[in-house]
């Protein structure tokens, strides 16, 4: 019993690790994602050229792979590493996620009916108050089953990040293989992941609830 | 005097010329109605004139003022003024649906007096949209959201909206067009009890009987020009063109 506590405790702590990736990464992607949107749609050619073309590099390989690129790339060109693990974990998960939130948000945004930005043009608004005071919360209603989607699969991703040497929730359990002949550790750690999950799925259905006083 | 000169204005969409020169002028407190079939350009000189559609060529000028001029090929000209100098109902209302009666009607207000040094004051701004609520007889509706309304409330709340801009010209786009046939009586009564000497109006209308009472003038607009033009007695008992004769008679069937 008192094993059982320490290995919950122990992995609560790599559950810890796990968590930071999951929220470092949506603050920054979260935003991120709006500005690559916003490049992809741009009425410059060159610029959504390029900001589609990236979308597609970053959308079109694995998350493993770009991780491997971030973190060790630098050491094989320049023989010298230029980033901590953290650092790479951090800056590979928000690009990567910040693609994928990209087009989620460019198809809310192109979904929304022209007559509301007319609305606000002829009403005296400006462009940019018009997409956040009237566009953006209608997009927020009308993407939030995608969003709950790719939230839910990060939680899970944040596993690949002990390629890298970022030791996050599943690195602890496999210790207990290693070190003590453990196996169910492992398999205790779908525990962590179902409740966050479970945190997750409730936060969505009560902001879907909370967005239910209009229709957009 | 004039408050709306319309000089010569073209509007193309790619190859097709969908306003071939329109020329029109409009007193202070006119209403003026527009009729013609669809595809004839009535809807676009309207956008045109809310600045939705940029027309390729043609002055606007209201109270005197060129608010917008373009040439063929050049970058049109448009004053600070031009776009609050119009307001406009849509056929689709376009209400924005996260908020309720009363905000809708103050937020841009709000965003313009934040814009400005010295803006209308809060309490200003909420005494104006109550007031516009009590004339498009609202009043008990502030709270609801549009989705909670039926399309002629809507549609009310949609002209209140507009009015608090204050445009020099008010314009309808089909106001009723959207509406069921029983829902159509309120949105034209509130239009009706607009009008004062105040107050100019532009009507893009199918309802006939309508434009004939509320309008001073009628214009009939087909293939982009204006084809024939008089107060609602000329252009509706003596036709005169060809076409409008085909247009009206058509509309009886």
């Amino acid at each position: 019993m008192e094993q059982f506590i320490n290995i919950t405790l122990d992995l609560l702590v790599g559950f810890g690790e796990t968590l930071k990736i999951f929220f470092v990464t949506l603050a920054f992607s979260l935003p991120l994602g709006l500005i690559i949107a916003f490049g992809s749609m741009s009425k410059f050619k060159p610029l959504a050229a390029i900001t589609r073309a990236f979308v597609w590099v970053i959308r079109g390989t694995p998350l493993m792979l770009q991780l491997i690129a971030v973190y060790y790339g630098p050491g094989l060109i320049f023989g010298q590493m230029l980033l901590k693990a953290t650092t790479a974990v951090y800056i590979t998960f928000s690009i990567n996620y910040a693609c994928y939130f990209s087009e989620i948000y460019r198809g809310g945004i192109e979904s929304i009916a022209k007559g509301q930005y007319e609305a606000g043009q002829v009403l005296g608004m400006t462009k940019s108050e018009t997409f956040f005071k009237v566009i953006l919360l209608q997009v927020v209603k009308r993407i939030l089953a995608p969003m709950s989607n790719e939230v839910i699969t990060l939680v899970k991703d944040t596993s690949l990040a002990r390629v890298v040497t970022y030791y996050e929730l599943i690195y602890f359990a496999q210790r207990y293989i290693k070190n003590a002949g453990l196996l169910w550790p492992l398999f205790y750690t779908a525990i962590y992941y179902l409740v966050f999950t479970a945190l997750l799925t409730f936060f969505f259905g009560w902001l879907e609830k909370k967005l239910d006083y209009f229709k957009a | 005097m004039k408050i709306l000169e319309i000089k010569n204005l073209r509007k193309r969409f790619g190859d097709i010329e969908v306003l071939k020169g329109i020329d029109l002028s409009l007193k202070k407190g006119e209403v003026l109605s527009i009729i013609g079939s669809s595809g004839g350009g009535k809807t676009t000189l309207l956008r045109c004139l809310n600045f939705l559609e940029k027309a390729n060529s043609g002055e606007i000028i209201v109270a005197g003022e060129t608010v917008y001029s373009a040439n063929e090929g050049e970058k049109p000209v448009m004053s600070p003024e031009a776009q609050l100098s119009f307001g406009l109902v849509f056929q689709q209302f376009n209400l924005f649906p996260q908020y309720n009666v009363i905000e809708n009607l103050m937020l841009a207000p709000k965003l313009r007096a934040k814009r400005q040094k010295n803006g209308e004051s809060l309490d200003d701004i909420r005494a104006r949209a109550e007031k516009l609520l009590a004339t498009v007889g609202l009043t008990e509706k502030a709270t609801a959201y549009p989705c909670q309304l039926s399309g002629g409330q809507q549609q009310r709340v949609a002209i209140a909206r507009a009015l608090m801009l204050s445009p020099d010209i008010l314009c309808f786009d089909e106001p009723t067009s959207s509406l069921d046939p029983e829902l159509t009586g309120e949105v034209l009564r509130v239009i009706r009890s607009l009008k004062d000497s105040e107050r100019t109006m532009i009507i893009v209308t199918h309802e006939m009987e309508f434009a004939r009472n509320v309008s001073d003038r009628v214009i009939f607009i087909s293939d982009g020009i204006i084809e024939e033009e008089g107060t609602p007695e000329e252009v509706f008992s003596s036709p005169r063109s060809e076409k409008l004769r085909a247009f009206l008679s058509a509309g009886e069937k």
